[in-house]
């Protein structure tokens, strides 16, 4: 792999959630404005992994996280962070779409708002327009702004959602099955998006779809039983893994 | 393979295309063993089989490459499966031109009927032919066995091979220079030396994508290259 900079560092992470060992010992390091991706059967820790990025797991009463993540060499699980701050600048879109109910304007300029990024209403407007714009969206919803985003289709809906997260001006995208409801086309947009948000972000992804991960990521990391197996370049992963496990499951032979 | 698919239907379309690859290489062989008896016996039935023959091996090649295509649309390889079926198309490539050299070597056998033998030239003719029917059957053991170090020494081979026609090439010369009447069949001679030394390197080609499927990587090194030698002589 070549270097690059580093966004998110991950050292000796381990999850608990209550008596399950689901994370063990995980070292990682995420480059920044490139694509992640993280693959691997269900139930091998990668989406647990993935919300410690952003320090989801905390809602978790039973879940303990140890370890260091360091974002921008900053440990993100220190007791001075605020888990609110850490989330506007490490956004995240869910496997299925899930719009506030509210106008398609107020999705976008919920975080904004919160986070008093916009000093009147010209700039919250300019930063509603730039957010769906960059989220492929604007050119759909001008026109209907104050309708519900609930009303849209459900691409358009998982684009909402990517506008809203990026909204807040994050640093690291984190996307835990983002295409998994959507039909081929609405993916294929997702996709192209994705390709266009890496010159701004991190873009980490979790996916069950090995052609997604080949498609969309400069790098892949494999996990298997809360282990981290294989990390390496996309191309490397799917021609030429080195690890037997890795081969194993992306030629279909394990589960 | 190593262990199995969990669609068991992967691991036939995969056995399928390669048991063909494997016909196909025996009747390459075959071509190879045929045409230079033919040549040697001056048999003009059998240069005609060989010809006849070789559609069954253009049309092997056909079939392989539509399993491929079909297995890459349907079944997405990855992996050591993906390299396989490259392996496999680029194989399938190579053995063909070997089949179509093995053809024109047939051809030509029938334009020499009637001249002399020029003896010991063609006695090196065919143990080059020898030479490269060995690293064939080699590379083919090779391939089943997923034998990365006899891929290699086949790869190696190739050398001796253009050495070879090197000599073959000189010889050939001077039998032209003694003797203007023997210009024709030296020249139909010299094709067929031309095409065994192409041969090897289809079978040298063969031999990378046997490494190529095992390990995933191509070797890197530049074999010796022998016959840029005789290039320099002109």
């Amino acid at each position: 792999m070549t270097e690059l900079a580093i966004k998110i560092s991950a050292r000796n992470v381990d999850v608990f959630y209550g008596a399950t060992h689901a994370i063990k010992s995980v070292n990682v390091e995420i480059a920044d404005k490139m694509v992640t991706s993280f693959i691997g059967p269900s139930g091998c820790g990668k989406s647990t992994f993935l919300r410690c990025i952003n320090r989801m797991n905390d809602t978790i009463d039973v879940c303990r996280v140890t370890g260091d993540i360091l974002i921008d060499a900053e440990d993100i699980y220190d007791r001075r962070v605020d888990p609110v701050q850490l989330r506007a600048k490490v956004g995240m879109v869910f496997q299925k779409p899930n719009p506030f109910p509210k106008s398609i304007y107020d999705n976008v300029a919920y975080g904004p708002k919160i986070h008093g990024m916009a000093r009147n209403k010209s700039e919250l407007d300019e930063i509603v327009e730039n957010s769906l714009r960059r989220a492929a969206l604007w050119d759909e919803a001008k026109d209907r702004l104050q309708e519900p985003g609930t009303g849209l289709s459900g691409g358009q809906q998982q684009r909402l959602c990517i506008a809203r997260a990026v909204a807040t001006e994050p640093e690291v995208l984190l996307m835990d099955e983002p295409c998994s409801a959507l039909d081929p086309i609405a993916t294929a947009q997702i996709e192209q998006l994705i390709d266009e948000l890496r010159s701004s972000y991190s873009v980490v992804i979790v996916t069950h779809s090995m052609a997604q991960a080949s498609r969309v990521s400069d790098r892949t990391a494999f996990f298997h039983l809360g282990e981290l197996v294989e990390y390496g370049d996309t191309s490397h992963i799917f021609t030429n893994p080195s690890d037997k496990r890795t081969e194993s499951y992306i030629t279909g032979r394990i589960g | 393979m190593q262990e199995q698919h969990i669609s068991t239907a992967f691991d036939r379309d995969l056995e399928a295309i390669q048991s063909n690859i494997m016909k196909m290489g025996g009747l390459v062989e075959a071509a190879m063993t045929d045409s230079a008896r033919a040549l040697n016996d001056r048999d003009v039935k059998l240069a005609e089989r060989v010809r006849a023959d070789d559609k069954k091996i253009d049309a092997l090649e056909m079939l392989i490459n539509e399993d491929c295509a079909r297995l890459i649309a349907l079944r997405a390889p990855m992996a050591s499966d993906l390299r396989a079926v490259l392996s496999v198309m680029k194989i399938a490539g190579a053995l063909e031109r070997v089949g179509d050299y093995a053809k024109n070597l047939a051809k030509r056998t029938a334009l020499l009927i009637g001249s002399a033998k020029i003896e010991g030239l063609e006695g090196s003719l065919l143990r080059m032919i020898k030479e490269v029917e060995a690293m064939l059957g080699d590379v083919l053991n090779a391939y089943v066995a997923r034998d990365t170090n006899l891929a290699e020494a086949v790869r190696l081979r190739d050398h001796t091979v253009d050495q070879m026609y090197n000599g073959l090439f000189r010889e050939i010369l001077t039998h032209m220079m003694e003797d203007p009447r023997n210009i024709s069949t030296c020249m139909h001679l010299h094709f067929i030396a031309k095409n065994v030394e192409r041969m090897g390197d289809h079978v040298t080609n063969i031999a990378e994508q046997v490494i190529y499927a095992v390990s995933g990587e191509l070797p890197e090194d530049a074999r010796p290259k022998g016959i840029l030698a005789v290039a320099d002589d002109l």
